[in-house]
């Protein structure tokens, strides 16, 4: 198999990969028939070391629960056996003998024999995690040998929890993780960051490594699959990844298969979701009253007669919010089978998920397969190879937010407009609400549908030359594919009906060599030394093909030549990445430990001598907990304070970002010379830095880690400060310079905070009733130093595009990233200030905003900042509840200290944009002249101007939200033979407490790919209630 | 095993080195994307590109109604999405309006197209006809940009390099009088290279550019420059232009019903002298979006952005024209009992009033009338009065449906021509500058319907620069 991979960075060609994926499969169902001879072979030898007697048992825990896959093993001999799923064992031994029964996870128990045949062993837990085996950057270590800041995640820790994406277990449970679902779309985006954001231009999302493959995208990630997660948080720990390392790395471990237990796990979820809440909006006849009112305000002809009004009273009219909602159904099946030999070890699991979105036509499908293979060849070589396929089809999961979308239209279209005419055609045009499409229509006249298929062969070979020297060679390649498909019809296009296809294939190759040296010297020097060659390249190839005014509009994206026009776009890019890395940890005593990292990467994206970096790293630790005056207290189990200082890159930048290059797509540079075709051209792009450089973060933490109680206490702090230098800042230039931006190396941006990780077991009683809580805390500041001179700085953000004119976002020194832009409202004018109303051209109930400057006019020199987006402080709570065979899971997440830019609202309360007139409740409650002269919300005048961009729209997104309840459990064990069954009912999004007056605080017009922009909400697709049920079938 | 692993090894660490440089497959870059005759003609139509993309820049919707909305023929909705249309028109405009700010980029990113022919043409060596074309066509856009760009803004950054450099970014700004002089010496060498006949529809000739020029020369004789003598030159400029009509291949269409029929019969006429054309069967932002939706009224599905005052429509020569350039009934209801009270303009409807944005028909932005009646004034005010000028004027006046001027004083006659371009150009981007350049802003808002909206004022000539270029360099301010 490594031959075959080496093969294919060689030819670096797709139909190779499917060849090799081809082969795999069939290599990996001729190792199964392997391991299954195998298996046959272990068993009988076992019988045939005959002992004179049997004993029976059964192995239960703390709760009387059984406990399977506990090794149950004879003292002073390599026979034994395991526990099955009933925690039954069966095994021949010595009437004097001793049995040892052990288990990760469980203080080991030795038990006499004497002469009994039933031994029933209960098993106490052993919460210390002294022991435990963390993965870290090309390597393990033991998690109290620790000298970074690492948070560990292993998949028992969300077992009881609905896990759809790999996001929701890292949600809350590692202080210094942040989570946000931006995007409540299935399969949308999420947005996570580790300790904040680094970066402006660049994209500060963490670098996954799948299983040692770098940049693998967990969205094809299969949760069921995932034995651990850490996260390495604190430069000593992420400097070995060099310079894609300053955001932080999520390390991904999936399962292996156990030797000797072979099982099978099902499991099955059935949920049903639907919108948190929805707006409080006009109904027709009050709707049609609200027009005539401002009809007569502004001195126009009513647009409704009384009868008509009476009769929308009467009938009701469209409620846009009900047409486009709907409860949306969810299905998974989980199957997974593995097992294995002392030699060999084999994990198959195959996953189906199919959610639909909360907005009707949207919804994400999954498909994932994996196969996970380890042998042991010698005794000094080992293989394995991890082979996993995903197929994700995502329907109208993008493009449904902003102000195109549904959501924004049904808040836009008039209640008093109907959603189809007589002819059961959709209604196109609303003659008194918006100006745009009708709601429904592009929800169900448009599909745009992304199929990705992912495969990713990871392939690796461990040899030890001598004791504690060994080599490790990892190739991977990772393939993804990505076929789009649109449409939109007739009704959503003005009659010129158009459908899209692209294709895109990204070939990711990746080969590691890794060779260790460990060693201890007089038993009182430990050393472990790594160096690791490494090279990485990233190519993308696709071309794209659109259709305009189709002939056939029924035949959508499946006939593109049956149109009006065509035009085609194609691309390439390529980026290669080369680096060199070594590392030592010394440890003297196992009290003093000390860690030294070195790396240099050359990356292709950047010029002359800049392509090199190096990124050193240093940390120490002391286990206080070893020394004596400590030890002799009895109190700790660990102690330990720790400190670190590193440093990491970002290149932040696409490949190609030196050169001057020009646009030569359609829609900047096809002009029409006549009315019938579009003649092709090109126009100048962003202006060209050679000079452009990695952004460098330096960054220093300080923790201490304690484990208290036999680890019923744990807990753990650390305090630190980043500092990235070289900002590489996209500046934009002057439209009158034709627009666009230049990039530069310019400014420092800090992030400085404390993370805090409490966890505990407050109840474990005898009566089998325990409680385990653990809690997370992170405070994060970020403050931008300095901009290269500037003090202000303009983003490109356009979110509000057509509602607002200026950036959202301003990036300011002092300030923090995500500070809002903009006016500062006063509220109304009132009638006692008509006087001063009228130097600005207006009327008491008209809107009022502070003049910074006095003179008199309201424009961009009165735009101040107003607020941020960036939130300061994120909670996770998650608590477990146990009694027999009951478990309840509740887990509570809370962001906090930041603003939103409500404009959802603000296009439903205001005519702008495509809007035409209000549809929210609240306007019924404006200034009247005379009638209501306190109200802010400005009254219906000419002289109105209504800035959306301003703090009438900002509120506090505060929120505490019981992010996930589940109950599970598991039937009792009489029950039923030989399966081990458990049933769950849970809810996602249960209940929410915020002022935020939108839907969801936690859903933003944001992409995780850009920080300039945070939390701002126009029509973004809102979070869903979820209610789920299912079970689990383990044999 | 172990041979295998060190051979990968050795091969992986061989492999590198070179891998690091970039091969950009597939992209343009530098100045060498200008150096074949292809190249220079893809960045010519890429110049034209930013005139016409719809919804992000330049002339084809009604921000550039809105843009002129402080004359006396239009007017928007008092409610409804219209506030930036409103303050434009009551004379309370902030530079944080996004209408005028489509013309500035439209216009400046033409102008930086343009530049990056004019700078680097003398890389291509060959084709010399085809590379004198494609110069002048640079020069004619340069010049036509500038133009609107100083018409509306007055003193405004000059900028003769497509090639970024970071003092530009800090640059000041020019008067007007600098302006004007980069404009003629551009129109000058256009006139010169470019061909006689457009070598497509919506491309510019040597009648373009000599057109433009007599444009460019009658308004330097206003407001702001005042340089009368550039009025006699507008004239023999205009003359120049009349008597090579038939090789620049230009002229009236008649009857008028052809030219606002809204139909593809409108499209490609003689009249147009230099027009954008539009394909949204080909691209929806390759759309005409200023006719349709955009000029009904909300009662028959329109979105109200423009329509007349009603003391222009009220003052508006009974006739053919009126007839033609009006809609008066609306959903068979008399204009004065629509939900607005106004009157449409029935010459931007497109086939018999579809309620569509993306239409197809050419939008004319110097037509083949504007030359005959700047020959007409230009000749009034420069005291050269004639029979020419005469007929000039009266084959406007006749295609319209209106009897002869006959037997006026100069000063009369340059007022009737000046109020036929009005009617001529009715909603058509003319009327705003006439005001300015005969300073006639004041007098024409004054005793305003009081159905239409009131001035807020005060009264201004020019726009603000857009708040986002004085950020970017406060030397704008």
């Amino acid at each position: 198999m490594l031959m075959y991979v080496n093969y294919l960075t060689m030819r670096n060609a797709l139909f190779n990969l499917l060849n090799v994926v081809k082969m795999n499969i069939a290599t990996f169902f001729s190792i199964k028939v392997c391991i299954l001879f195998i298996c046959i072979i272990q068993l009988s030898s076992l019988g045939l070391k005959a002992q004179d007697h049997t004993v029976n048992g059964m192995v239960t825990d703390n709760l009387g629960l059984p406990v399977e896959g506990v090794n149950v093993t004879i003292k002073n001999s390599t026979n034994g056996t395991i526990t099955n799923v009933k925690g039954a064992y069966s095994i021949k031994v010595s009437r004097d003998g001793v049995i040892i029964f052990s288990n990760s996870g469980y203080l080991s128990k030795e038990v006499g024999v004497n002469n009994k045949n039933s031994l029933n062993v209960q098993l106490i837990a052993d919460l210390r995690s002294l022991d435990q085996v963390v993965v870290v950057g090309y390597g393990t270590r033991k998690k109290s040998d620790l000298t970074g800041a690492v948070a560990s995640i292993s998949a028992k820790d969300f077992k009881d929890q609905p896990v759809y994406r790999i996001d929701q277990a890292l949600q809350g449970r590692a202080a210094g993780v942040q989570v946000v679902n931006n995007s409540g779309v299935p399969g949308g985006d999420v947005n996570i960051r580790i300790r904040g954001s680094n970066s402006i231009l660049g994209n500060n999302n963490p670098l996954y490594i799948i299983d040692g493959f770098i940049g693998g995208d967990f969205n094809n990630l299969n949760p069921a699959d995932v034995e651990s997660i850490e996260v390495l948080k604190d430069a000593s720990s992420t400097a070995i990844y060099g310079s894609r390392g300053a955001n932080g790395v999520i390390l991904i471990t999936t399962k292996k298969g156990s030797s000797r237990k072979n099982s099978i796990d099902f499991t099955s979820r059935f949920a049903n979701s639907t919108v948190l809440k929805k707006f409080d909006l006009l109904n027709a006849g009050d709707f049609a009253t609200v027009v005539n009112e401002r009809n007569t305000a502004l001195g126009l002809a009513p647009s409704f007669t009384t009868s008509q009004i009476s009769d929308y009273y009467a009938k009701g009219g469209t409620n846009w919010q009900n047409e486009i909602f709907r409860t949306a159904p969810a299905q998974e099946y989980q199957l997974s089978i593995s097992g294995g030999s002392d030699k060999t070890t084999y994990l198959i699991s195959g996953n189906y998920l199919d959610e639909k979105g909360v907005i009707n036509n949207s919804g994400f499908k999954r498909y994932s397969i994996r196969s996970n293979i380890n042998s042991t060849i010698t005794d000094k070589l080992k293989v394995a190879l991890n082979f996993s396929g995903a197929r994700r089809i995502n329907t109208n999961t993008s493009g449904t937010q902003g102000k195109s979308g549904p959501l924004t239209q049904a808040l836009a279209w008039a209640p008093t407009t109907p959603v189809k005419d007589a002819d059961g055609n959709y209604i196109t045009n609303d003659p008194i609400g918006s100006i745009f499409a009708n709601p429904v229509a592009l929800a169900y006249e448009q599909d745009n549908t992304n199929v990705a298929t992912n495969a990713n062969v990871v392939a690796r070979g461990n040899y030890e030359f001598i004791k504690g020297l060994s080599l490790d060679v990892t190739l991977g390649a990772d393939y993804q594919n990505i076929q789009g498909a649109s449409f939109a019809g007739p009704s959503v296009t003005n009659n010129i009906p158009n459908a899209n296809r692209s294709s895109g294939e990204y070939l990711n190759i990746q080969n590691t060599n890794t060779l260790n040296y460990m060693h201890n010297f007089n038993k009182v020097h430990n050393l472990n030394i790594t160096a690791v060659f490494e090279n990485q390249s990233l190519t993308f190839n696709g071309f794209n093909a659109n259709a305009n005014k189709l002939i056939f509009s029924n035949l959508g994206y499946n006939n593109l030549s049956l149109a009006a026009a065509n035009g085609a776009t194609a691309g390439y890019s390529k980026s290669t990445i080369v680096s060199y890395l070594g590392r030592v940890n010394y440890s003297y005593k196992d009290k003093y430990l000390i860690t030294g990292s070195l790396r240099q990467d050359g990356s292709s994206k950047f010029q002359g001598n800049n392509k090199y970096s190096l990124f050193p790293s240093a940390a120490v630790a002391w286990k206080l907990s070893e020394e004596n005056f400590i030890k002799s207290t009895s109190l700790f189990d660990l102690l330990k304070i720790r400190a670190s200082y590193g440093l990491t890159g970002s290149q932040a930048i696409n490949p190609y970002s030196t050169l001057a290059t020009y646009l030569t797509d359609p829609y900047n540079a096809a002009t029409s010379f006549n009315s019938s075709s579009v003649t092709s051209g090109f126009v100048i792009g962003n202006a060209a830095n050679s000079n452009l450089k990695w952004e460098t973060t330096s960054a220093m933490d300080v923790g201490i880690d304690m484990e208290m109680m036999h680890g019923k206490l744990r807990f753990s702090a650390d305090y630190y400060n980043k500092t990235t230098s070289d900002l590489l800042l996209s500046q934009p230039l002057p439209t009158y310079l034709g627009g666009g931006s230049i990039t530069k190396n310019v400014g420092e941006i800090n992030n400085k905070g404390w993370d805090f990780a409490l966890s505990a077991t407050p109840i474990s009683s005898k009566s089998g009733f325990t409680w385990t809580s653990t809690f997370n805390v992170s405070l994060l500041q970020n403050n931008i130093v300095s901009l290269g001179g500037q003090d202000l700085l303009f983003t490109g953000s356009n979110v509000g595009s057509g509602l607002s004119t200026q950036p959202e976002f301003v990036l300011k020194t002092g300030n923090s990233l995500g500070a809002y832009w903009g006016l500062k409202y006063l509220g109304t004018w009132k009638s006692s200030e008509s006087a001063a109303a009228a130097t600005y051209g207006a009327k008491p109930g008209d809107s009022k905003y502070e003049d910074i400057n006095n003179d008199k006019a309201i424009n961009g020199s009165d735009y101040q900042i107003i607020g941020n987006g960036l939130p300061k402080t994120s909670l996770g709570w998650d608590n477990t509840f146990q009694y027999k065979g009951f478990s309840i899971n509740v887990f509570i997440q809370s962001l906090n200290g930041y603003d939103k830019l409500n404009y959802t609202y603000g296009s439903a309360i205001t005519a702008n944009a495509d809007a035409r007139q209000a549809t929210s409740t609240d306007i019924q409650n404006r200034y009247i002249v005379g009638k209501n002269e306190t109200s802010d919300i400005p009254a219906f005048s000419a002289s109105n101007k209504n800035v959306i961009q301003s703090t009438r729209f900002l509120e506090k997104g505060d929120f505490i939200r019981i992010k996930n309840v589940n109950l599970s459990y598991e039937l009792p064990k009489n029950l039923i033979k030989k399966a081990s069954v458990k049933l769950f009912i849970g809810a996602i999004n249960l209940f929410t407490i915020t002022k935020y007056k939108g839907i969801d605080p936690e859903s933003s017009t944001t992409s995780s790919s850009n920080d300039s922009v945070q939390s701002i909400d126009y029509g973004s697709y809102p979070n869903a209630k979820r209610f789920i049920a299912g079970f689990t079938i383990k044999l | 095993m172990k041979k295998i692993l060190v051979i990968l090894i050795a091969t992986s660490l061989f492999s590198c080195k070179k891998s690091l440089t970039e091969d950009p497959k597939g992209q343009i870059s530098g100045e060498n994307a200008l150096n074949t005759l292809n190249g220079l003609n893809a960045a010519l139509v890429g110049a034209y590109k930013p005139l016409s993309n719809t919804w992000t820049s330049g002339f084809a919707t009604a921000a550039l109604d809105a843009t002129l909305m402080g004359s006396d023929d239009l007017t928007t909705h008092p409610g409804s999405n219209k506030q930036e249309f409103r303050d434009l028109d009551q004379f309370s405009v902030s530079n944080l309006n996004s209408r005028i700010f489509q013309i500035w980029s439209g216009s400046y990113k033409s102008i930086q197209g343009a530049n990056n022919i004019i700078n680097n043409y003398q890389l291509v060596t060959t084709n010399p006809n085809e590379v004198k074309q494609i110069l002048g066509e640079a020069y004619f856009l340069r010049a036509f940009n500038y133009y609107w760009l100083v018409r509306l803004w007055g003193d405004i950054p000059m900028i003769k390099t497509a090639a970024y450099t970071p003092e530009l970014s800090k640059i000041l700004k020019s008067s007007p009088a600098e302006i004007y002089k980069l404009i003629e010496e551009d129109l000058m060498q256009a006139e010169t290279l470019l061909g006689n006949t457009k070598l497509a529809l919506g491309r510019a000739s040597k009648g373009s550019a000599k057109a433009l020029l007599a444009d460019v020369y009658l308004t330097e004789g206003g407001w702001p420059l005042k340089n009368t003598s550039k009025i006699a030159l507008a004239a023999s400029k205009a003359k120049e232009v009349m008597d090579n009509k038939a090789l620049y291949g230009f002229d009236i269409t008649t009857p008028l019903s052809t030219l606002w029929g809204g139909t593809s019969a409108a499209v490609g006429t003689p009249e147009e002298v230099f027009a954008l054309q539009f394909c949204p069967n080909c691209n929806w932002f390759n759309s005409n979006a200023i006719y349709g939706n955009s000029c009904m009224s909300s009662d028959e599905n329109g979105w109200d952005d423009y329509f007349s005052e009603i003391n222009f429509f009220n003052n508006f020569p009974e006739g053919l024209r009126k007839d033609i350039t009006f809609q008066t009934v609306i959903k068979g209801l008399p204009w004065q009992n629509s939900t607005t009270g106004h009157p449409y303009f029935g010459k931007f409807r497109v086939n018999g009033g579809e309620t569509t944005w993306q239409t197809a028909q050419s939008l004319p932005l110097i037509r083949y009338a504007h030359v005959l009646l700047i020959y007409a004034e230009a000749k009034a005010r420069s005291g050269s009065l004639d029979a020419s000028a005469y007929s000039a004027v009266n084959a406007i006046r006749t295609r319209a449906g209106l009897p002869n001027l006959s037997g006026l004083s100069d000063a009369d006659f340059a007022t009737a021509v000046v109020k036929e371009r009005s009617w001529e150009f009715a909603g058509e981007w003319t009327r705003w500058f006439d005001l300015t350049r005969l300073e006639m802003v004041e007098s024409a808002n004054a005793g305003k319907n009081s159905k239409d909206l009131p001035i807020i004022g005060p009264i201004k000539y020019y726009v603000p620069i857009p708040a986002s270029e004085v950020a970017l360099n406060p030397n704008l301010k």
